[in-house]
């Protein structure tokens, strides 16, 4: 596991590096070296890196933005590329994977709105797994309220990996929400209308959403 | 298999919003090519109950128009989206129909109708189609003049068979003529078809040797190919290859679905550590 290291001199030769690469190989391996150097001034070059077309080279980038945490969300935010989809489900994957509250309102809107189902899916998982420990009780609840709602909502979404990523979404929100929370019940509702009979029309969003309702019963299911 | 990085939706000029009557009036017209292959698609895409759907879509086969490259309208557009609808149709009336279109001189044509006999898994194709590939990698999978396409589709048509699930020994015989194919997304559609066909694993293996090829569309395509046949053990390997996470997704979900053997798919340990693969990849 990485981990952020604000003290290290900034990492202009891995950045050079980075630039000069080649071929899809070298640019993968300069990817990797400079997430692993875990610095904050590399975000903004991890960030460019998504909108390449590597998909090897975007996966070490998104895990070196993950592992800078809360000092890759304002780069992340900032740098969205409107005109690339296959950059911004790799950025949404990052803000899904460090669950920090800014991202929220870009989450909710790529998931309702998003041409890219690429995109859609990474905000739908992402909307389960929100860092929200800090917060006070009541932000909290209200918080989980909107992550819910903009699930419920993709629910209703024509591509499948979308309707998987809101189970996915759905079952690590619940997990973390008190069955008395206004929002559980509908959302195991949710939950049944996709696993049930009839349920999705595609056989692994039915599967998916029936191990969710088997982990939120205690069940065993994985 | 070709596969686009990401399944958007086709977004014809034509394309707002239309319910079942007026995709049915545009395609019944013959004024307006355009509506006529938007209606086609609509009507596959929305899987049209209605019986008329299949009866326009029969008759949309027969129907002929120079391609138009600058406004990026192939050649018989509206019968090869014709074609590609009936396949998702479900319904074995279209099956005549689309085993004329198989002996079409556009090649463009039969390799849609094999897609879709493939997917409506009409034996009866099996004979054409075997005729048709009969030659091997040298004649039939040879180039054609001036263009990077075969004499025939064979991609197409190997898949097809794959799908239809014969397995006769001289069948086999003519795919696993073309697992020598110069072209590697040729060879993954025989291995992929003799995967399906005969549950041997060595075929799977060959596909795992693809998912390592240099060229990412080749990797896509081997993906694809693994998922069709959803064979289990290429888990690892297909989580591990380098290629965008969508057609990893669309991989394991053949894994999940598709399995070879008698597995009916039911959230046992094996499937549910296949969904843990698949929440990774979001």
């Amino acid at each position: 596991m990485l981990s952020p290291n604000p003290m290290a001199a900034e990492p202009t030769e891995l950045i050079r590096a980075l630039r000069q690469a080649d071929s899809p190989m070298g640019l993968l391996l300069a990817t990797r070296q400079l997430a692993e150097a875990c610095h904050p001034g590399a975000a903004p070059s991890l960030v460019e890196v998504l909108g390449f077309n590597n998909p090897g080279a975007a996966v070490a980038a998104v895990d070196g933005l993950i592992a800078l945490g809360e000092q890759a969300v304002e780069p992340l935010l900032a740098n969205l590329d409107d005109h690339n989809y296959g950059a911004r489900a790799w950025a949404v994957r990052a803000l899904a994977g460090i669950g920090d509250v800014r991202g929220l309102e870009l989450l909710e809107s790529a998931l309702a709105c998003d041409i890219g189902p690429s995109v859609r899916r990474a905000a739908a998982r992402g909307l389960g797994q929100l860092r929200l420990d800090a917060l006070p009780r009541s932000e909290q609840t209200r918080l989980r309220q909107r992550c819910l709602d903009a699930l419920l909502a993709g629910g209703g979404d024509g591509e499948w990996v979308v309707r998987y990523a809101v189970a996915v979404g759905l079952e690590q929100l619940l997990l973390g929400m008190d069955r008395a929370e206004p929002g559980h019940r509908s959302g195991l509702k949710a939950l049944q209308e996709l696993a049930g009979e009839p349920g999705d029309d595609t056989p692994v969003v039915r599967l998916r959403a029936g191990l969710a309702l088997s982990r939120l019963a205690g069940g065993a299911g994985g | 298999m070709i596969a686009a990085a990401e399944p958007i939706e086709p977004a014809p000029s034509a394309g707002a919003p239309i319910d079942e009557a007026e995709a049915l009036r545009r395609l019944r017209q013959n004024e307006d090519q355009s509506a006529q292959y938007y209606a086609a698609w609509w009507l596959g895409r929305m899987r049209s109950r209605n019986p008329e759907a299949i009866t326009l879509l029969c008759q949309a086969l027969g129907q002929r128009q120079p391609r138009q490259a600058e406004a990026g309208v192939e050649h018989n557009a509206v019968a090869r989206n014709a074609a590609r609808a009936l396949g998702k149709l479900g319904q074995a009336e279209a099956i005549p129909h689309l085993l004329q279109a198989l002996d079409d001189p556009d090649d463009g044509l039969r390799e849609a109708a094999a897609r879709s006999l493939g997917e409506l898994r009409a034996m009866e194709a099996v004979p054409v189609l075997c005729t048709r590939l009969a030659s091997g990698p040298d004649v039939a999978g040879a180039p054609q003049t001036a263009s990077s396409r075969l004499q025939e589709p064979c991609e197409a048509m190997l898949e097809a068979l794959g799908e239809i699930g014969l397995a006769e020994p001289r069948l086999l015989a003519v795919i696993e003529s073309f697992v020598a194919h110069e072209r590697p997304l040729i060879r993954s559609a025989a291995c992929r078809a003799l995967l399906q066909l005969t549950d041997d694993s060595h075929w799977g293996q060959q596909l795992l040797a693809l998912l390592e090829h240099p060229q990412l569309q080749v990797r896509r395509a081997a993906l694809m190919d693994l998922g069709a046949a959803g064979w289990r053990p290429a888990l690892e390997p297909i989580r591990r290859t380098l290629a965008e996470n969508s057609l990893k997704l669309m991989a394991l979900r053949g894994l999940v679905e598709n399995p070879a053997g008698p597995h009916a798919t039911r959230l046992d340990e094996e499937t549910t550590a296949l969904l843990a693969v698949m929440d990774e990849l979001l």
